[in-house]
């Protein structure tokens, strides 16, 4: 849904803001001013039209929920370029991380290449499985066939340990 | 032989093999012994959209498994892992309750983190570490006539706070490699745009449309070739080149290459070697330009 459509009902809640604040560390989004540097330079501004600006403005006045329930949080192409010209270490990235994470707590609509890469993740360790590659020439060639080494995967123990972290932080 | 660690991760030990093959073969012939992690997991890079405590639980891992080679220096070839690793690094030596948390999770596995590993990617290693003297000290083969357009990456120039591997803004050290193998290279206006890998998970065809325009307007400068360091954006111009192509309606036909798949061609390493014949673009029309 677009968050002009989310808008409309919108309720400010002031506590999930602080919710965010918690996740993104040590940035501080309250201390943007609003100068624009982030959506003039955005990866996503002209294609998708995430205005990383108006991400943060929405989260200091307290309307988390509707930005969870948004596509537009998915639409952050991770650049950076947002975090590097920021003047206040407000980080829009870094907000963007933190609700993407708010959307998984809240059990959101998550895009499923995301829920597929944590299955392989705990299945396997890697974030995808080994792939065949064919050349231009039409032949097939997986690692072994390269002369690449086996790959070493994680054992047993470290699927527990990952379902802890997962399960989360004090 | 100067002994390094190396963390591939996912992309490039699963699907970018010429990236892979070209990094073992070139490194040890410039002094560089690799160690392979054992055991070494995904880095954390997609599970940090979905949980940012389980993403730096991975990096640090992958920390603790390279300060257990004993060796002081860690290579991370790849773009996203190499911010990730930086990112974790940073918080752990920052917050010591982060520090608290995640000691027990690597405790399972009998892991610690004690030393300050040093993180490199392969474009400062070779610049800084292995230098660029060096580099063209090895050249038998000149790329006397290539013109090329470099693609830095996002993730390993930004943001320069965490201290990343060149300028944030102006970022010149692969153009410095490529130009000691005797190419030239071009300084142009879409040098620092995104590749747009990251997308390909919520929103494809932005992606490609990210990735198709780039090469279309590289393509349009007359270069040989774009030369990448990244498996995730060299996944984007070379094996998605055709798909992007038809998304922004434009026929690409650029030839894209790792930087040390080149470095090796200039080295004199066989073309299948370095994985140049699994690259998707066609690569063998900037090929027949190095004799």
């Amino acid at each position: 849904m677009s968050l002009k459509d989310l808008m409309t009902m919108a309720e400010p809640k002031l506590d999930l803001s602080l919710k965010v604040l918690e996740k993104v560390w040590k940035y501080q989004p309250n201390d943007c001013f609003q100068c624009l540097r982030c959506t003039s330079g955005c990866t996503s501004l002209k294609l998708l039209e995430l205005k990383p600006h108006e991400i943060v403005s929405l989260v200091k006045l307290g309307f988390v929920e509707e930005l969870v329930a948004s596509d537009l949080i998915w639409a952050c192409a991770t650049c950076l370029k947002c975090k590097e010209r920021c003047p206040q270490k407000a980080t829009p990235y870094d907000v963007i991380l933190a609700l993407r994470n708010l959307a998984v707590e809240k059990e959101a609509k998550v895009p499923e290449a995301y829920l597929k890469a944590m299955t392989t993740i705990l299945d396997t360790g890697l974030m995808q499985t080994e792939q065949k590659v064919t050349t231009l020439k039409l032949k097939t060639f997986d690692r072994e066939t390269l002369g690449l080494p086996k790959i070493s995967y994680p054992s047993e123990r470290f699927k527990s340990a990952f379902l802890k972290a997962l399960g989360g932080q004090e | 032989m100067t002994k390094i660690a190396v963390f591939w991760g996912c992309r490039i030990l699963t699907a970018q093999y010429g990236y892979e093959m070209s990094v073992r073969q070139v490194l040890p012939k410039l002094g560089i012994e690799l160690v392979d992690l054992r055991e070494a997991s995904c880095c954390g890079d997609p599970v940090k959209s979905m949980n940012i405590f389980a993403a730096t639980y991975l990096a640090a891992r992958n920390l603790a498994l390279a300060d257990k080679t004993g060796l002081k220096n860690l290579l991370v070839p790849c773009n996203r892992c190499h911010l990730n690793l930086c990112e974790a690094k940073r918080r752990l030596n920052e917050d010591k309750k982060l520090q608290t948390e995640l000691k027990p999770l690597l405790q399972d596995e009998g892991l610690e983190l004690t030393e300050d590993v040093r993180i490199w990617h392969t474009i400062d290693l070779l610049h800084d570490l292995i230098k660029v003297e060096t580099i063209k000290n090895r050249v038998k083969k000149p790329l006397k006539g290539v013109r090329l357009a470099s693609h830095p990456g996002c993730q390993i120039i930004r943001p320069s706070e965490l201290g990343r591997v060149d300028d944030a803004e102006t970022p010149k050290k692969l153009d410095d490699l490529m130009e000691a193998l005797g190419a030239e290279t071009l300084d142009y206006s879409e040098k620092l745009d995104c590749c747009g890998a990251a997308l390909l998970f919520s929103n494809p065809d932005a992606a490609l449309s990210l990735a198709g325009s780039k090469l279309e307007a590289v393509q349009a400068y007359g270069v040989d070739a774009l030369v990448d360091s990244c498996p995730s954006c060299h996944e984007m111009y070379d094996a998605k080149q055709e798909e992007a192509g038809k998304v922004i309606g434009s026929k690409l036909g650029l030839p894209v290459v790792y930087y040390t798949q080149l470095l090796g061609v200039a080295m004199g390493i066989g073309v299948e070697k370095l994985g140049l014949h699994l690259n998707r673009s066609p690569v063998h029309e900037l090929l027949e330009k190095i004799h």
